[in-house]
């Protein structure tokens, strides 16, 4: 019975996906709205039961399915971030005309993926929640039907993200070799067991990496992001650029924790990761530097933060880590509803010339945009920056300097794309007639949060700071 | 019960701010006088700060300290005699500044406002901040305001300067967060306190060679803000591409930022690194006197010309604060006052002629005291500030640094004399050219005289030159015991490094308790 209950949060999910689907048939074409309320009533539910389990920390169906803080947590952010990416889309997709009942349903079932992954550390479930996840995902690129970008960009995913997927499950058949379990504890205390692991332990470990590199976006598995995120209906974007990335993060602390705990600095992995955190950050700002749409600017960006976030992962800090995607979740999403906030029927603003002169014509987008760029270029007094200053002094203590000087020059470079859309906004003199449509209150509550957010976050992080490192810690792994 | 009287005067201008937020931008006028009032307010509370002051010790006064964010992080202010007078010039110029836009902001004039008071809080929030962390919060928050400021209301190539202008800045900042990374993290391992505590780096003592890069990370901070030589070509750009107001704040507070960084962290915390760089520095400072001065020469346009006399100006006083005696450092920190009022004021006579003739090209001028005598009279006052003439205040302040540079190095001082004769040269050519001989431009024989608003501006600044001028005594002793403290802190620290023998040392050089403690955390260092 226990083992039903700790089911809770995902047949929540599950069920709101299925009923949302069932009711889509019966609701008339006006009325598609309410599916989006439905589904946010679900997600609080799931909020609701994550609740009940904090602190709980246990396990069931014979160690399958972990209900720990660490889970919990990341599940709690993520239910943050669908109910945020519900609320942008609702006046969005009845105004780009792809108003379908599907769409919060496979959100939620992308949801339903996200949590399985979460909450167990079996690799073959990890793989299980990933198709979930990334099947929906594949749809949800391609919804706006009548956008070749947007179908591109579904086909695109589908392709690299089925390849991806394939390195995952052949690495991990690698690891089964090496170690007879499927299981990340067995297979880390396998690694520390064992002073030389074989070839095939290390590819296999390896290949796993680069599965899951592609899903957080870094280089060199990163050519797929602008593309997609261009092509996608902007809150699918929006969700894109956190769910994947979060989910991503947490599985590889999982991973790595363990592995790290008994690795020494000089060992293959650390260094390869090393590598691909530098080129990440450096690769990522500069090919924002030419980018003339803000989606693929922001696209850009979110991989340059993949790169901070490894500095993270690399300096074996979990709270700093979760600390970042935390504020990264916010700036992020707040940065892509400002985007969202600019459209009106059938026609999105998404180039940087249709953004002159927006500042002062739109003063409160303007200034809510400015901010969260501001604060993923990260400049103080805002979230991003006391999200970088504990990643990067974390990184400094353990002796990661040259990394982290790499990681600021990286975000200078990244200070002159940010600022480049707010000069469009302020500086230049409007050029195109930009009307927008503004009756819009969903997104700008979502707004309103995300803005109070990375201010909250930059100036008086306390209760959400212990939160989560009451969360992270009780991994007592570090 | 205490008042914070620090954080009053330092977020005062920011909550007003928010408030002005909420004033429909009809009401221009209404949000011009709330926000004039609200700064001479605050120059007004600023003054408390002065007279409570007291120049016996130069322990940080007016402390305010709580826990903020742990690990370090605290909200720690305080000022001293160095950053006393660096406030009050703050204060003291932004009513000024905010009547000087009075008519020539016209676009949005509520955004303006907003960003002027957010910059006035940025500015004070470095001068009082006594905690790494929150001195670069205020530190890169401030670049935000000032990047709006040119960037909207700047001139043609606006957004070419204030990119520029940020890039420029944060270049050097970003690598001094790492810096601050490093010393974050050293400290810890060699206490296993976190800290981030001016003063205890103050006393706390890193391997020579661990200071070189500091330092130059420091450094490289401060320099480009100065700035200082090979790092000065940002400032040209953003002064004559800056509305009025925000190349007055620039020229006179926020240079004064890097200078204030090198005589509280880059030159007492890394002492070892100071005496290896310090000929380099030098010779750094006094290229930028003799440059600065010769391209000022050579502008035809006003407003360069002034940009270029500060980076000869400020050569000055980044040479007199290397020279590390009583003199000269007294004297650098009342010629940044002086810098700050004249520099501040020829940008505003800059800004007056540009308001009338909407051209910043000295050609486009002459003879204009003819149909403009009272403005001829204060230009020339605060022209004659800004050369250094006896009686007015940049003669005190010149006079020290010099007499100061000499006592430690008599090349020096000879060569850096040149930034008097040159500012001489460059000045007084260029008021010849403006003001006086024929009317060539028709334009200028329509030009008004100031007005009542306008004299306002410049009656404060220019009664301040005369008494600074005249009786420097109440500025200098104020500083007497916090520039004492602060040379000393730099000179002990080298003997310890030295390692030499506690016993042996000199009854005079005898080192108090808390120097002992330093030893020991050498030690620690050097044991890994």
């Amino acid at each position: 019975m226990n083992n039903i209950l700790a089911l809770a949060p995902l047949l929540i999910i599950t069920i709101g996906g299925l009923f949302i689907l069932l009711l889509d048939v019966f609701l008339k074409k006006d009325n598609k709205d309410y599916l989006g309320y439905i589904s946010v009533f679900f997600l609080i539910g799931c909020s609701f039961v994550c609740f009940l389990f904090w602190n709980t920390n246990k396990s069931y169906f014979n160690g399958s399915l972990i209900l720990d803080n660490f889970s919990l947590f990341f599940s709690l952010l993520l239910i943050a971030a669908t109910f945020l990416v519900i609320l942008i889309s609702m006046k969005y997709i009845s105004l780009q005309n792809s108003n379908h009942g599907e769409y919060y349903a496979l959100l939620l079932f992308a949801f339903a993926g996200i949590l399985i992954m979460l909450s167990t550390t079996d690799f073959i479930i990890i793989f299980l929640g990933l198709e979930v996840l990334s099947i929906s995902s594949y749809v949800l690129a391609g919804l706006k039907r009548n956008d070749t970008k947007s179908s591109e960009a579904a086909v695109k995913y589908f392709l690299l993200g089925s390849f991806a997927s394939a390195f995952i499950v052949y690495g991990i058949a690698l690891l089964y070799g090496a170690f007879q379990s499927t299981n990340i504890l067995s297979i880390s205390s396998g690694f520390s067991s064992s002073p030389q692991p074989g070839v095939m332990a290390i590819v296999g470990f390896g290949f796993v990496i680069i599965g899951f590199g592609f899903k957080i976006a870094v280089v060199p598995f990163h050519m797929w992001t602008p593309d997609v995120y261009q092509g996608a209906p902007t809150p699918i974007t929006a969700f894109f650029s956190v769910a994947p990335k979060v989910v991503g993060f947490a599985v590889l602390l999982r991973l790595l924790i363990p592995y790290f705990k008994s690795a020494l600095e000089s060992e293959a992995i650390f260094s390869i990761l090393w590598v691909i955190s530098a080129l990440t950050m450096v690769i990522g700002n500069l090919a924002a530097l030419r980018q003339t749409n803000v989606k693929r600017i922001l696209a850009y960006s979110s991989i340059a933060h993949a790169g901070y976030m490894l500095v993270a992962v690399l300096a074996q800090d979990a709270v700093s880590l979760g600390y970042y995607l935390t504020v990264y979740l916010f700036m992020n999403i707040g940065a892509f509803s400002a985007v969202i906030a600019l459209n009106k029927k059938n026609k999105e603003y998404v180039e940087l010339e249709e953004y002159s002169g927006i500042g002062f014509k739109y003063p409160w987008i303007g200034v809510t945009f400015s901010i969260f760029l501001f604060s993923l270029a990260g400049f103080p007094p805002t979230g991003g920056f006391l999200a970088k200053f504990y990643v990067f002094s974390t990184a400094v203590r353990k002796g990661l300097t040259t990394l982290v000087i790499i990681a600021v020059l990286a975000s200078l470079i990244s200070v002159f794309y940010y600022l480049r859309i707010i000069i469009h906004m302020y500086m230049k003199e409007p050029t195109l007639d930009v009307s927008i449509h503004t009756k819009n209150p969903a997104l700008f509550l979502v707004l309103f949060i995300c803005l109070v957010e990375v201010i909250q976050l930059g100036i008086f992080p306390g209760s959400i700071l212990s939160f989560i490192k009451e969360a992270l810690t009780t991994m007592s792994l570090f | 019960m205490n008042i914070p009287i620090l954080s009053i005067v330092t977020f005062l201008p920011l909550a007003l701010a928010f408030l002005i937020l909420f004033i429909p931008k009809e009401r221009s006028t209404h949000i011009k006088t709330i926000v004039l009032t609200g700064s001479i307010l605050n120059f007004l509370i600023s003054l408390v700060l002065y007279f409570r002051f007291d120049p016996q010790t130069a322990a940080p006064q007016f402390v305010e300290k709580w826990e903020w964010l742990g690990f370090g992080i605290n909200y720690h202010m305080g000022i001293d005699g160095i950053s006393l007078f660096l406030i009050l010039l703050t204060t003291f110029l932004m009513p000024i500044v905010i009547l000087s836009s009075w008519r020539y902001i016209t676009k949005q004039v509520k955004e303006y406002h907003i960003f002027m008071l957010i910059l006035t809080t940025g500015i004070i929030g470095v001068f009082v901040s006594l905690n790494l962390f929150l001195f670069y919060v205020f530190w890169e928050a401030m670049l935000i305001p000032m990047y709006f400021l040119i960037g909207i209301w700047g001139g043609g190539r606006r957004i070419y300067a204030t990119v520029k202008f940020v890039l420029y800045t944060m270049v050097g900042s970003l690598l001094m967060l790492v810096a601050i990374f490093y010393l974050y993290s050293s400290y810890y391992k060699a206490t296993g306190i976190f800290s981030l505590n001016i003063f205890d780096f103050h006393q706390f003592a890193i391997p020579p060679n661990v200071q070189i890069w500091l330092f130059l990370a420091f450094a490289l901070a401060f320099a480009i803000k100065v700035p200082m030589f090979p790092f000065h070509t940002w400032l040209p750009d953003a002064h004559v591409e800056a509305p009025t107001a925000g190349s007055v704040v620039l020229a006179a507070v926020l240079l004064k930022m890097g200078a204030y960084g090198f005589l509280r962290f880059a030159m007492p915390i890394f002492p070892d690194a100071l005496k290896i760089f310090l000929p380099y520095l030098s010779v750094l400072a006094l290229i930028g006197i003799i440059y600065g001065g010769l391209m000022a020469l050579i502008q035809k346009d006003i407003k360069s010309l002034v940009a270029y006399s500060s980076v000869s100006h400020m050569g000055l006083i980044m040479l007199a604060m290397f020279s590390l005696n009583a003199t000269a450092v007294e004297g650098s920190i009342y010629q940044m006052l002086n810098h700050g009022l004249s520099t501040g004021a020829l940008f505003l006579c800059v800004g007056i002629l540009y308001e009338r003739a909407h051209t910043r090209l000295i050609k486009d001028y002459g003879g204009v005291s003819k149909v403009m005598p009272v403005f001829s009279v204060f230009f020339l006052i605060c022209m004659l500030s800004s050369v250094g003439l006896p009686g007015l205040n940049g003669f005190v302040g010149e006079i020290l640094c010099v007499f100061g540079v000499f006592q430690t190095n008599k090349v020096l001082a000879i060569l850096c004399v040149s930034t008097i004769i040159l500012a001489a040269a460059y000045l007084l050519w260029m008021f010849q050219r403006v003001m006086q001989g024929p009317i060539t431009n028709e334009k200028v024989r329509s030009f008004k005289d100031l007005n009542l608003r306008e004299i306002m501006i410049f009656v404060p600044i220019i009664l301040l030159m005369f008494f600074m001028g005249i009786y420097p005594k109440p500025f200098l002793r104020k500083m007497d015991a916090s520039v004492e403290h602060l040379l000393k802190k730099i000179q002990p620290k080298q003997v310890v490094l030295e390692e030499t023998p506690l016993s042996k040392l000199p009854d005079d050089l005898q080192i108090p308790s808390q120097e002992q403690e330093n030893t020991r955390v050498i030690k620690d260092v050097n044991q890994p």
